[in-house]
Parts: C-alpha cells; structure tokens; sequence
C-alpha cells in the first residue's frame, strides 16, 4: 500500500501535519508555495490535526468481507486519486484528496504490507487483508471517541514512519552487501590474474634454469674430451716441440716464465701443451707499440662537478652574477680622488681586510672592507667576511645583517657557493645565539648542516644549541 | 609493459641473487666457464676479489682474495683463454694483473695514475681479434694511458691534458677498431660531456665531441671489427648510439640519442652473441635492454658531395626493476647467450638470464 507523506498537497509545504495544512505560510514566516488545496485562512488556529476548514467526507459505497479480506468501495465524487492520498497503518485507512477526505478506523488489525489499493477513475478498490482471520461486525469501530481515534491516527502514522525508515535502512544494508559482493568477485578475478602471470613467469624460470644446467654439463663433458685429445697429441709433439721451447726461453722475457710451471689447472686440462702453443703465437704478435703521448683539450668548465643538462641554466645564472659583480663600481663619490690607485680595487681592499682580520686588528680590516663594499656592493664575500669580524668586535646586529646581505648576494644556490652559504648560516647562527634569540640561531645551524651534513662542529655546536632551548623551556 | 601480451618479448628472468657483505663494483664472467667474479671494497677500506661458481640455484664461494686497496674496475680482455689472467684498477691508481690460483703477487704492476682509475678495458686476447694484447685505464686525474703487458712501468700510449690545463675526470674508456694489427682506437668518456676517439695507429685524437652530460659509460659493440656503433651512456637517463662507419669532416659522426631512465644510466654492455642488443643499467635500479634498427640506408651525402652518415633508431624491448639502488656493473657471459650477471650498490649481485633473445 502506498502511503502520503503528512501534508496531502503535493508541493511542499512545511507543516508536516497528518491531515490538512493549517497556515499558507511555514513557521518561520517564509512565504512558501501555497499547498494545492490553495489558501487557507487561519480559522481554528494551530491545533494540528485538525483541519483548519471543514472537509468534505467520503464514505464508502459498500463493503465485503471473507475470512482474511475486506473488499471496500469507495467513489470519489470527481476527484483524481494518486498514490500519494492513500494512507494505510495496520488500523487506520485514510484517503485525502483536499477538499475530500475519507478516514476509518477499521474494526482489526490489518496486514497493511499486502493489503492493495486499486485506483480507477471514479472508485478506489481497497483490498485488505486481515491479519486474524475473522469475520468483522463492521468496517470501522463503532464507539470510538475523538481521542482514541486521534491516538489511532498518530500511531497508525507514527508506525508508517517507522516501517518507511526501516526499509531504507534494509535497502541500504542490502546496497552494501551487493557492493561487497562485486567487490570480492572483482578482486578474485585479478587474483586469478595475477596467479596465471606467476604461473608463466615460473615456468620460464624453470625452464631457463634447466637449459642452463645442460649448459654446464655440456661445457663439462666438452672440457674432458678436449684435454684427452691434448694429452694424446702431447705425447706425439713432446720432443720436437721440447728443443724448440728451449731455444725460445733464451730470448723471451718474464710473462711466458709464469705459465711455463707446469699447473694443469682442474677443469682445464691444457697446461703444459698451452704453454707449448703460446710460445709458437709469440712469435706472431707483434713488438709493444712505441710510447706516445697525445695532448688532450677538454670542453672548457669552470665547476668541478660533472656536467649535468638540467643544471646548466642555474650555473650560468650564478657564472654571470660574478661576472657582473665584478664589473660594478661605485664610481660617483668625490673622496675617490684622494686614494691610491690600489685602494680602489675592490679585492686588493678584500685582501688588505683579510690581513687585518688575521693579525686581529678587527676595526681596520670593517674599515677596510667597508671602503671595499662602497665601491662594489655586488661581491658577497666582502659581507661575509664584515660579517667575522663584527662577531669579534661583539656587533651582533650587525654580523646578523651582514650575513644575511651575503646569503642574498649568494644566490642561486650551486655547489660552488656552497662553502660561503655554510660559512654564512655560521656566523648569523652565532650572532643569534649570542643575542640569546637561540631558536633563530638553530634555524640557521640548521640549514648550514643541510648544505653540508658532514661538518662535525656544526653538528655539535646546533646540539648545544637544543639543549640550551630545552633547558630555557623547562625553566621558564 | 604487460607481461601477458609481450611473452613473445625477451624475459629477464633472475636466477640468482646473493647478498655480499662488501661493495661490489664490478663482476666479471670468467671467460670458458660457469664462474664470476665480484670485485669491490669492504668495509675496512680494503680491496676484495671473489671468485663464485654457478651451481643450480645458488652461487658457491669458491675463493676470496683481499687486497691492501679497494678495487675499482678489473677486465679479463687482455688475457689469452689459457691464463686467464684478471687485469685489476684500484682506488690507489695501480694497474694489476693478477693469476688467480696464484694471487699474492701480481705478474704485472704498475702505479699508472695518481687518482682512482675509474674504468678499465683489454684487447687482444681472448682468441678474439688480432694484435698485441693492450689494456687501457682511465683515472680521475684525467689522463688515459694505454698499456702492455710486456713492458714495464710506462705506458705505450698517455693521453693527458695540455700543460696548464685544468683537468676533468675521465670516467669510462673502452678499446674498438681491432680488426687487425695495426688498427685500433681507445675512445675516452670525461664528466663534463667529452667523448674523445684516440687512434693509436697514428697517435692522434680522432674526433671528439660534448653530450652536455656526463659521459659514464661507452662501448663499441664489437672491438675486433671494423668500428661499427658505439653507444654512450651520461647523467641524466640519456644515452646515444653513434654510427661509425661514416665519418663526416665537420659533423663528425651521425647518432640517435634516447632518453629512457630519470635517473643517471651508469653501464652498457652488448650481447656477446649479437651486436645489435645491448642493455643499460641505470641508477633506479633498472635494466632496459635495446635493439638497433639500422637505417635504409646507412650514409647520405650532404649538400658539398661528403659522405655522411645515418643514425638508425632503437627500440626497447624490456625492461625490468631489480633494485633501488644503482646497478653499476653489468655483464654478459661470452658462453652462454642471455646469461649475465649484474651487480648493484645494495650490496647484492644478481645473475639473470634473458630469454628469446634467438627470436630477435
């Protein structure tokens, strides 16, 4: 038996009332599609339920009964039935078609599941089977008062509900299984699949690991018969071939004495008949060659590292970033005229920094690299270097900006850089830690170590730096 | 590559696999026999050379030899079929050759070079081809040195940079052109890109040309024939086939390139058995093994009258993973046709066989 939703008007609607819909308008005052039974005015207020105007009634033309079925009639008056007026629970029959309605409260339980609602046009032709087989003393209940027939309809809806959910949740529950089931089906065809390909794949196998033991026994047999022919035919040789052998020993040199003691090796039985042959093709190879030299060009390469296609590009961007940093000078500042010509030349500067830097005279060696970078500011070694000695001078600030300057210039990161990069992360690591901001100065352990996995000191120093945020963390 | 429709393709089917407690770099058949050899470093910083016997599904340990440095490279090429003597390069830069049932002192000794010798070759022995038997080493100071047995600590033939040039390493060297006794040439592979053709008929550079990577590997496919393809493998998963026959006076000579693994293709080796298949190893752990098809026509003439030659094409007939790790050394059994042995940085070495190479 098919069965309505709630609302007997086929647009939706919001109420959800079994029976008539009582306000055009939902609850929260949206304006909704009208019902189909058109607009409805608010007249017997909210009590749902109850219609808000007066239906008109159906009755039933006429009524069989056997022992398990009711037969019922029920014309329509003119109006069009679908599926969806007809509502059936195990005790309570309703059709709505707004404005008709027709409701009974049947004598019996039915088996509502079986039970058939045929449509033609003026009649509906209910048939219903009992769930007891009994003969009924009427269609409906005959004393039942508002409340039990109110009861009734709630259950009876209430159940179909019920019964609605639980045959989504059968339907599922039989969806998944046939999943499964094609699943399962699916996986052992590819099992079966991948079983036949073992299968031939083995057998090759097999079969090559047999032709290879033929292989070898034949080599095996092969090598026996040869080394009888020999010793067959060295018994006949062996004089002539002695004294021959004797006068080759006075001319040749070391490599044949090797193979002159005679070791008859076990799987080949040609030792001292091979020596014998060897001697005679001696004589047919010709002298070592004379020594030469060839010079050689390479394809010139300015890494040491091998050449790699896709990393062309990258090399030739760092290649042409020196070249132009180089060539860059700062030519437009008036003191110039007063230095050297020496004092102008960014890496004589460079040098004269780096002297200074090593015999600890740390403020002439930033002075001198600063005149350096005024004059050049592309080169990321001057700041690299600038960067060691405010680290001496305890300039921490500075040494930071002044390593990350360098790392800027030191881009694209190849291996030719890679030193400068690891000496860079270094100091501004220190500059960090020294300024206390340790989990910076990790960070930049850290990527030194990347660069260069293998410095132990590196290591060590950024396992110091852990323990240290570690300890700060536990304390604070 | 589905196996079910391509069983008319070769296989390579892996018959043995034996793990090793030491770096193999390289394996070598012993020629005339079911045995191999694995040469490598252990992990003392010393040199190992053992010899296994193929027996059914396993590989026996018949010998082990140690030595004071680790070894590189080794080549029985130079050797006749009797002696059967193991020419070795070792991390030192020393030229060994060394009888095997006799081990504790070499019959040939040199330092050649003052760094690793990175890739060794022979000629002239094994009853294949004519001529005096000649090894060559290349080493990463640069320089390749051709050698002769017979002749005591110089090199018959040095190729070494011009003074003042900075030098590049050599990585690979391999012998071809020994068709007879006079003829032969030593083609050199650098890591920046150079292949360099050496002709010690008349001690001058050949040809030379950059592949712009790495060159890791080069092999001609027969050096007792008139010089007739030589493939060369770089960085980078590319490998080129150049045509030999013809050589052009500007363009050199013609060739076909693949590019076929992502990752760096480190050896090539020609079947023994037909010169036209070759496999490459590369650094994925991979194995591909090659037909060439040559061209209609295998030179042209060009647009002022001179030869030229045509490069052909290649096809892929398998390939196969065996490893993660790189397969470094690679070779094929002169006996027995498809039988080979190959050996990886995982430490293991692995014997293979690859069928239906006689429907090719």
């Amino acid at each position: 038996m098919t069965r309505a939703a709630f609302c007997p008007a086929p647009l939706r609607c919001e109420c959800w009332q079994p029976g008539w819909c009582p306000r055009p308008s939902g609850p929260s005052g949206l304006q909704l599609p009208a019902c189909a039974a058109g607009p409805r005015r608010l007249r017997r207020g909210s009590v749902p339920g109850e219609p808000a105007a007066m239906p008109v009634w159906l009755r039933e033309s006429g009524w069989r009964q056997t022992l398990t079925a009711v037969y019922l009639e029920l014309p329509l008056r003119g109006a069009r039935a679908t599926p969806a007026n007809i509502f059936c629970g195990e005790q309570y029959l309703k059709v709505s078609i707004p404005p008709f309605l027709f409701e009974a409260i049947l004598y019996a339980p039915i088996d509502d599941t079986n039970s058939t609602a045929k449509i033609e046009n003026e009649n509906i032709f209910f048939t219903l089977y009992k769930k007891e087989p009994a003969i009924w003393d009427s269609l409906t209940l005959a004393n039942a008062d508002k409340e039990k027939l109110q009861h009734l309809r709630e259950n009876a809806v209430l159940k179909a509900h019920e019964k609605a959910k639980e045959e989504t949740e059968a339907k599922k529950i039989t969806k998944q299984e046939h999943k499964k089931y094609a699943l399962e089906a699916t996986m052992k065809l590819e099992e079966a699949e991948r079983k036949r390909i073992e299968d031939l794949k083995e057998k090759e196998r097999q079969k090559v690991a047999k032709e290879l033991e033929l292989w070898k026994k034949q080599q095996k047999d092969a090598e026996k018969y040869e080394s009888l022919q020999k010793k067959r035919e060295l018994h006949q040789e062996i004089k002539p071939l002695k004294e021959r052998k004797n006068e080759k020993m006075n001319k040749t040199r070391i490599p044949n004495e090797g193979t002159s003691k005679t070791r008859l090796k076990s799987t080949k039985g040609h030792g001292s008949s091979s020596m014998f042959s060897q001697n005679l093709k001696e004589e047919q190879l010709p002298a070592p060659r004379s020594a030469a030299t060839i010079k050689v060009n390479f394809t010139p390469r300015v890494f040491p590292t091998a050449l790699r296609e896709s990393r062309v590009a990258e090399e030739e961007e760092w290649l042409h970033k020196q070249a132009e940093a180089r060539r860059v000078i700062n030519s437009d500042l008036s003191e110039l005229e007063d230095l050297k010509e020496e004092e102008k030349n960014p890496d004589w500067l460079k040098d004269k920094g780096n002297k200074m830097f090593a015999m600890g005279n740390y403020l002439g060696a930033v002075n001198a690299y600063n005149l350096a970078v005024r004059l050049n500011n592309k080169l990321p070694l001057l700041y690299l270097n600038r960067a060691a000695c405010h680290l001496k001078l305890r300039n921490l600030h500075k040494a930071i900006e002044d390593s990350s300057k360098a790392l800027e210039l030191l881009t694209p990161p190849v291996p030719d850089n890679e030193n400068a990069r690891v000496k860079a992360h270094v100091r501004r690591g220190t500059a960090f830690c020294q300024l206390e901001l340790y989990t910076e100065g990790l960070q930049d352990y850290e990527a030194a170590l990347k660069i260069n996995p293998k410095n132990k000191n590196i290591e060590e120093d950024a396992e110091k730096i852990r323990h240290l945020i570690q300890g700060t963390m536990q304390s604070s | 590559m589905s196996v079910g429709s391509g069983l008319e393709r070769p296989q390579v089917v892996s018959h043995v696999q034996q793990g090793l407690s030491y770096t193999v770099f390289d394996c070598k058949w012993v020629p005339r026999s079911a045995r191999l050899l694995c040469l490598g470093s252990a992990a003392r910083g010393t040199g190992l050379i053992q010899l296994y016997e193929l027996h059914g599904a396993r590989l026996q340990l018949l010998r082990e030899i140690e030595k004071p440095k680790p070894i590189k490279c080794g080549t029985f090429g130079a050797t006749s079929l009797q002696q059967r003597y193991l020419a070795t390069g070792d991390f030192d830069g020393n030229l060994n050759i060394w009888n095997l049932e006799a081990p504790e002192i070499p019959v040939y000794s040199v330092k050649g070079h003052k760094e690793i010798i990175n890739s060794i070759d022979g000629v002239g022995g094994l009853g294949i081809g004519e001529g005096a038997p000649e090894i060559v080493t290349g080493s990463r100071d640069g320089t390749v040195k051709v050698w002769d047995p017979r002749q005591k600590d110089t090199p018959v033939a040095n190729m070494e940079p011009v003074q003042g040039e900075s030098k590049r390493d050599c990585w690979t060297v391999a012998f071809g052109n020994a068709y007879n006794q006079e003829e032969r040439v030593v083609c050199a592979g650098y890591d920046n890109g150079d292949i360099k053709l050496f002709d010690l008929k008349t001690m001058s550079l050949r040809w030379e040309t950059n592949i712009k990577n790495g060159v890791c590997s080069v092999e001609f496919d027969r050096k007792d024939i008139n010089m007739n393809k030589l493939v060369a493998t770089s960085l980078e998963g590319k490998f080129h086939v150049f045509d030999m026959r013809t050589q052009h006076p500007t363009k050199g000579f013609a060739s076909v390139s693949e590019k076929a693994q992502k990752s760096t293709i480190w050896q090539v080796r020609h079947l023994p058995q037909n010169r036209d298949i070759f496999m490459t190893s590369g650094g994925s752990g991979s194995l591909h093994l090659w037909k060439y098809e040559y061209p209609a026509q295998r030179s042209k003439k060009d647009s002022e009258g001179s030869e030229m030659g045509v490069a052909g094409s290649v096809n892929l007939l398998q390939n196969v993973t065996l490893s993660t790790q790189p397969i470094s050394s690679l070779d094929w059994s002169p006996d027995k046709k498809g039988l080979c042995v190959c050996g990886a940085f995982d430490q293991t070495v692995r014997v293979l066989i690859v069928t239906k190479l006689n429907k090719i």
